[in-house]
C-alpha cells in the first residue's frame, strides 16, 4: 500500500465520520468522492432566489450504504430507528416539499427547485386537513426544522424558501415510482401571491388575534 | 520464643533471642508514638528523623538530651522530649555508659533503617519492597549454598505474602465500597511482573529440591489465588466505570481538576475517538404516502363509550334481585326499577328522599336507594318523577345518613 493510499483511506475513512457524524456534508466541487459515497452537484447558486451561501462550486457527499444495510432492514426486523417526533405530520410536510420544488416527476429528484415557504404551507395545509391556524403554523415550522436538520430538506429561514435536501437522492426507483404517484395525488400550489409565506420572525404560535386568514 | 517444652534451650539460645527481641524492639521504636502504642502521624515520623541526624552527626562522642534538643529546635520541644523518652524506653537510644548521671546517650541503627522503609513503603505503597523481596528470595534460593530448609522458608513467606494480598483484594472486590477499592488499586498495579517473578521462584525452588513439591503446591495455589483475586477487584471496578461511561477508574475529584485546569483542546481531545451518530430518519415513500392519505381526516377518532347491548335507555338500573343484592347479572331491565320504585313509594303516591335514605340500613345502602330513584326519573317509560328543592339544609333530623340535605319528593306520575 502506497503512501497515497493510506492517506486515501484515511480520508475516506474521515469523511464517513463526519458524514456519521453531521448527516450530508457540502464540500467543494473539486473534492472526490470517497468510496460508498454519492457526489451531488450543488445547484442552489443556479436558481433565483435560492439560498445566499450556496455557490454553483460547491457539492454534496451523501453517504449511500447497501441496501441489505440501510434503515429499510431496520424496518424489516421491526427494530426501532431514529427516533422522529410527529412522523405523520414530517412525512407530509416532506411530500409538500417534494410536490413544490419537484417541478418535473420525470426528471430527477435533485437537485430540484426553490420554491416559497407559502406554496409549500398551502399545500401542508391541503394534505394535513383542517386544523386551527396557529397550530398548522407551528406543526409546519416544526416539520421543517426537523427536516432541515436530517437533510431531506433545506430551509432557508430568512429568505422563506424551501429546497430538497441531499438525502432525497437517495431514494431508490422504486421509490421514486410510488413518489411520482404520490406528487400526482397532491393537487398543485396555487401560483398566486395569495398565499401567506411563513414570513421571517412571525411568531410561530400566534395567538389568535395574529395573522388575519380567510376561513378555510 | 518461649516454646522450650522439646528442647531445654541452652544459654547461648537464650541470649540469641534476646539480642532478636532488642532488635525487633528497637525497629518498632520509631513506629510507637508513646510506650504501646502506634504512631499516628507522619510528622512524628519527622521529629525521630531528626533525632537521629542528630546523632548521626554528633561523632564518637554520643550526645546529651539537651543537644539533642537543640539540634531539633526546628520541632516543638516536647514533642521531641516525648520523642526522646520513646526512643529511650524502646531501647533506640542507650546511654553510652550505663552508669547513673550518664549524660551521653549514643543511638542504634535499626530504627533508622526501619524509618527508611517506612518512608518508601508510604511513598510507593510497599510494592516496590514486595518486588525487593522476590529478587532476594530468588538470589537467596538460587545461591550454592542454599538448603532446603532456605527454600522452605522462601515459598512459605511469598505464599504468605500472595495469600494476604489476595484476601484483602477479594474482600474488598465482594463486599467493601468501591471508592475504597479504588483507594486501594496500587495492590492491582504491576501484578503480571509480581506474578511473573514469584513464579521464577517457585520454579528454582521445585527444581534445585523436588521433595518441596507441598510447599510450592501451597504456593502455586496462593498465586492463582492472587490473580483470581485482580481479576475479580478489577471486575468490580470496571463494571462500576460502566456505569459512569468509563470515567470511574480514577475518583470524581480526578476528573473535575482535569475539567478545570485543561485547556480547550486538550479537553475536545477527549472526544476525539467519538463518533456521535447523526440521527436521520428515513422516509419510506409507502409511509409518506400513507401519512398524506391519513392527512385528509382528523386524528383523533371518537370512539363511543361502550353501551347496552339491549336497547334500553339510560344507565343500568341497579334493581335488587329477590335477595336483595345488586342485580347486576341479569338484564337491567324495566321491571327491576318499576319493582324497586313500588318498594321505595309502597301505597303513597309520593315520598321525601330523604326519609326513603334514612330508611336504609347503611350509607351504602342510602346510595342504593338514590341510584334506584334515579333510574326510575331516568326511564321514560315509567311513571316515576324526581323532584328537588332549592334549599340544603345542614344535619337535618340528626342522626340520619345524609347530614346535608337538599330536599326533594320522589312521586308516582298518575295519569
Amino acid at each position: 500500500m502506497t503512501a497515497r493510499d493510506t492517506a486515501l483511506a484515511r480520508d475516506t475513512a474521515l469523511t464517513w465520520a463526519r458524514a456519521r457524524s453531521a448527516g450530508p456534508l457540502r464540500v467543494p466541487a473539486g473534492t472526490p468522492a470517497p468510496a460508498g459515497m454519492i457526489k451531488l452537484p450543488d445547484a442552489g447558486g443556479a436558481e433565483p432566489g435560492g439560498p445566499g451561501p450556496a455557490s454553483p462550486a460547491s457539492a454534496w457527499l451523501v453517504p449511500r450504504v447497501p441496501e441489505t444495510a440501510d434503515a429499510r432492514v431496520l424496518a424489516e426486523m421491526g427494530l426501532p430507528g431514529p427516533l422522529l417526533e410527529q412522523p405523520n405530520d414530517t412525512a407530509r410536510m416532506l411530500a409538500a416539499v417534494l410536490r413544490c420544488c419537484w417541478e418535473d416527476p420525470l426528471a430527477p429528484v435533485w437537485p430540484g427547485v426553490s420554491a416559497g415557504s407559502g406554496p409549500v404551507l398551502a399545500v401542508f395545509r391541503e394534505v394535513t386537513g383542517p386544523r386551527d391556524d396557529a397550530a398548522h403554523r407551528r406543526a409546519a415550522v416544526a416539520a421543517l426544522r426537523r427536516l432541515d436538520q436530517a437533510g431531506w430538506a433545506r430551509w432557508d429561514e430568512p429568505a422563506g424558501t424551501v429546497r430538497l435536501g441531499p438525502r432525497v437522492a437517495l431514494w431508490s426507483s422504486g421509490d421514486l415510482a410510488t413518489l411520482r404517484q404520490l406528487w400526482r395525488s397532491i393537487q398543485a400550489p396555487e401560483r398566486t401571491s395569495a398565499i401567506p409565506a411563513l414570513q421571517p420572525g412571525a411568531p410561530e404560535a400566534a395567538g389568535p388575534a395574529s395573522p388575519p386568514e380567510p376561513a378555510r | 520464643m518461649a516454646d522450650g517444652q522439646t528442647v531445654q534451650p541452652g544459654l547461648d539460645d537464650l541470649a540469641g533471642e534476646a539480642a532478636v527481641l532488642r532488635i525487633y524492639r528497637q525497629a518498632f521504636a520509631v513506629l510507637a508514638r508513646e510506650a504501646e502504642k502506634m504512631i499516628l502521624t507522619p510528622q512524628l515520623l519527622d521529629v525521630d528523623e531528626a533525632i537521629f541526624r542528630a546523632f548521626a552527626a554528633s561523632g564518637s562522642d554520643g550526645l546529651t538530651e539537651e543537644q539533642v534538643r537543640n539540634a531539633c529546635r526546628r520541632f516543638p520541644e516536647a514533642t521531641v522530649g516525648r520523642r526522646f523518652e520513646v526512643l529511650r524506653a524502646y531501647g533506640a537510644i542507650t546511654k553510652v555508659f550505663e552508669r547513673p548521671n550518664e549524660r551521653y546517650y549514643r543511638a542504634a541503627f535499626a530504627p533508622y533503617i526501619m524509618l527508611l522503609f517506612l518512608r518508601r513503603i508510604a511513598e510507593r505503597g510497599g510494592q516496590s519492597e514486595l518486588h525487593e523481596l522476590l529478587s532476594m528470595e530468588h538470589r537467596n534460593v538460587s545461591a550454592p549454598a542454599a538448603t532446603a530448609a532456605d527454600g522452605q522458608a522462601a515459598a512459605a513467606r511469598l505464599t504468605q505474602v500472595f495469600r494476604l494480598i489476595a484476601n484483602e483484594l477479594s474482600i474488598m472486590s465482594l463486599g467493601g465500597e468501591v471508592a475504597q477499592l479504588r483507594e486501594n488499586a496500587q495492590l492491582l498495579w504491576g501484578n503480571e511482573a509480581l506474578i511473573t517473578r514469584a513464579e521464577e521462584v517457585h520454579t528454582v525452588v521445585l527444581q534445585r529440591w523436588p521433595a518441596l513439591d507441598r510447599e510450592c503446591q501451597w504456593l502455586r495455589s496462593g498465586l492463582a489465588a492472587y490473580r483470581d483475586a485482580i481479576d475479580a477487584a478489577a471486575a468490580r471496578l470496571i463494571e462500576r466505570a460502566g456505569t459512569t461511561r468509563a470515567l470511574g477508574l480514577l475518583p470524581a475529584e480526578e476528573w473535575r481538576t482535569f475539567a478545570r485546569t485543561a485547556s480547550t483542546e486538550r479537553l475536545g481531545a477527549v472526544l476525539d475517538s467519538f463518533v456521535f451518530d447523526a440521527p436521520a430518519p428515513w422516509f419510506d415513500p409507502q409511509a409518506m404516502t400513507e401519512a398524506v392519505e391519513s392527512g385528509g381526516q382528523p386524528d383523533t377518532t371518537r370512539i363511543p363509550p361502550p353501551r347496552p347491548a339491549t336497547d334500553g335507555p339510560g344507565p343500568d338500573t341497579g334493581g335488587l334481585n329477590s335477595t336483595g343484592g345488586l342485580n347486576n347479572t341479569g338484564p337491567p331491565d324495566q321491571d327491576g326499577a318499576r319493582i324497586a320504585a313500588e318498594d321505595l313509594l309502597g301505597p303513597s303516591r309520593s315520598a321525601e328522599v330523604a326519609d326513603l335514605m334514612r330508611a336504609a340500613p347503611d350509607w351504602a345502602g342510602a346510595r342504593r336507594v338514590l341510584a334506584q330513584m334515579t333510574a326510575a326519573h331516568h326511564d321514560p317509560a315509567l311513571p316515576y318523577i324526581l323532584t328537588w328543592d332549592e334549599a340544603l339544609d345542614a344535619a337535618g333530623g340528626g342522626a340520619g345518613a345524609p347530614a346535608w340535605v337538599t330536599h326533594g319528593q320522589f312521586r308516582r306520575i298518575t295519569p
